[in-house]
């Protein structure tokens, strides 16, 4: 896909494919191309010359009304008629997917008990908190039972309550097959739910894999803590600073960010045994997806010649 | 056309009268606004009751043709369902038929209640029965030209109201003035008169004349063929014009400043 506005190029030459039941994630900072790669999914801006989305191999410009019934779209903000009440936006969105009077009334019954709406199907969709109006999202996203999800940003800016109800809906359509895509800035998010994770910046796509490989590929350190009993001397911290990439941070506690682990233990090891120095907590922490989201915009941007702060 | 699609042309109508019609811009612009300048246009003139029920007839037909096509793009952008209808298995011309016939219907059924109320109060009013069909279809090409000429406006991709609604009366009241409202085409020096040849309204008008008065320029033939092409005109421009800035409507979000991409040589 392709996606050009005037002089800018939003989207540049990039290509994925997802298989059915798979969880994917795109991640990227802002302007990355993440929206636009899901409004060039979805049909909401017309496919550039050579650009192609294929849907269970089906071109999506030849069928797009047929395919887009196989799409449940649930946007970052509402997008809701705010003067309709939740009723009113089910049954205009059942309608607009083919369903009969019957199913629409069967489906809604079901996914506001299910999300938990059901004592708000009269309320005016403009009285609902923000959590209810995405969970009145995700409701008209699986109205008409799609086989694949897009999620765009779906827990950003909810409170912690609303996050989980989201979030355990999205195992549950996990568990129930579904294909799922999803973007995010909550990098725990994207490694707890997604199988495969796209990095979009710059409107390229700089790393396709599984949450692990990413942080095992991309970013081979780990961080090693641990906590003093007594202060060191100033001798002592001048030493293991010269062993160590040792960062001081409050209550004895240090850090040091390794790339060799194991190695660095036993030194540590020997150094602390030698001084007469007791540890009283000791953890080595994994790469974050976190560390390997900035360490790879940043080396994109370096590549590129641009800040990122 | 296939009956899903016109089964969505008739939800999006259904969808757009239920939601827009009492919207502020629409009730100022579309109600207050002609029944206001009605009445500063009647009040202390000498005016014969034919001349009234033309003009009145005539600038609510215009007036409400022309109030709700125009802001239905601009707040279904800034409300970000205008993304989803997209998504949806919905097509771009069923949006814009959906929007061009709610406000058409907005026009007709406003108009003919007023037009009603006109010709009970005034039953010598109309010169024959046949009249009744003429006001009917120019009402109803009215409507239809109305709603064109405000979707035509909204085309600029905007999602602030009031940018739709200044430009909409800045083409609006000229259109208006030469639109035989105020001084009927007949009574006009042809070198005025070619102006009004310009807007639409001047072949409604001179449709009601003909229906009220007998004292048209203009056959109800020509001015029904004159509106036919006007609304081919308008069709075709919303066609062409909505296609090449609907996607504008999503790219200001998608290139703002935080976005860092890469620039075309």
């Amino acid at each position: 896909m392709i996606k050009t506005f005037e002089d800018l190029i939003a989207v540049n030459h990039i290509s994925f494919r997802i298989k059915e039941g798979e969880i994917v994630g795109i991640l990227g900072p802002n302007g990355a191309g993440k929206t636009t790669t899901i409004r060039l999914l979805t049909g909401v801006f017309e496919l550039e010359q050579n650009s192609r989305v294929e849907i269970y191999s089906e071109d999506l410009t030849k069928a797009p009304k047929r395919l887009k019934k196989l799409f449940g779209i649930v946007p970052e903000i509402s997008n809701a008629y705010s003067d309709y009440t939740v009723w009113q936006n089910l049954n205009f969105c059942g309608t607009i997917y083919g369903l009969s009077k019957a199913k629409i009334k069967e489906r809604v019954d079901i996914l506001l008990d299910r999300f938990e709406l059901s004592d708000k199907k009269y309320a005016k969709t403009k009285t609902l908190s923000k959590g209810l109006k995405q969970r009145l999202n995700l409701c008209m996203a699986l109205l008409h039972e799609p086989s694949i999800l897009i999620l765009d940003e779906p827990t950003s800016g909810l409170d912690p309550f609303s996050v989980t109800v989201v979030r355990n809906q999205i195992h549950k359509l996990r568990k129930e097959g579904k294909t799922i895509l999803i973007t995010t800035h909550n990098m725990q998010e994207a490694q707890q739910i997604c199988d495969r994770i796209l990095i979009m910046n710059r409107g390229n796509i700089i790393a396709d894999e599984t949450p692990d490989n990413l942080r095992k590929n991309f970013k081979p350190t780990s961080t090693l803590a641990f906590k003093m009993q007594d202060t060191l001397s100033y001798e002592q911290k001048e030493k293991l600073n010269s062993m160590f990439n040792l960062k001081e941070e409050n209550n004895n506690l240090f850090r040091v960010i390794s790339e060799n682990p194991l190695e660095d233990i036993s030194y540590l090891y020997d150094f602390l045994k030698k001084n007469n120095i007791q540890i009283t907590d000791f953890k080595l922490l994994e790469t974050t997806l976190e560390e390997v989201f900035i360490h790879l915009i940043k080396n994109d941007s370096k590549f590129t010649g641009d800040d990122v702060r | 056309m296939r009956s899903e699609s016109l089964r969505n042309i008739w939800m999006l109508s259904k969808k757009n009268m239920s939601l827009y019609v009492k919207r502020g811009p629409v009730l100022i612009f579309g109600l207050m606004f002609p029944f206001f300048l009605v009445i500063s246009w009647i009040l202390g003139r000498t005016i014969t009751i034919n001349q009234i029920f033309i003009g009145i007839v005539a600038m609510t037909s215009f007036f409400t043709s022309t109030a709700i096509s125009p802001v239905i793009l601009p707040i279904e952008t800034r409300e970000k369902s205008l993304e989803r209808l997209l998504s949806a298995p919905v097509s771009f011309n069923e949006i814009l038929l959906g929007i061009i016939i709610a406000s058409t219907l907005y026009s007709i059924i406003i108009t003919s209640i007023i037009s009603i109320i006109f010709i009970l109060l005034f039953p010598t009013l109309i010169a024959s029965p046949f009249s009744y069909i003429i006001i009917f279809i120019g009402i109803s090409l009215m409507g239809v030209l109305g709603s064109l000429l405000g979707l035509l406006v909204s085309s600029k991709p905007t999602d602030m109201t009031s940018d739709i609604m200044v430009l909409m009366n800045l083409i609006k009241f000229p259109l208006l003035f030469i639109g035989g409202v105020f001084i009927p085409l007949s009574s006009l020096p042809s070198s005025i008169a070619i102006l009004y040849f310009f807007s639409p309204l001047t072949f409604v008008t001179e449709m009601l004349r003909s229906s009220v008065a007998q004292t048209n320029l203009l056959s109800n033939e020509v001015s029904i063929l004159f509106l036919i092409g006007w609304i081919a005109l308008f069709l075709t421009l919303n066609y062409v014009l909505h296609r090449k800035t609907m996607p504008k409507r999503f790219s200001e979000a998608a290139s703002g400043p935080k976005m860092k991409t890469v620039r075309k040589k």
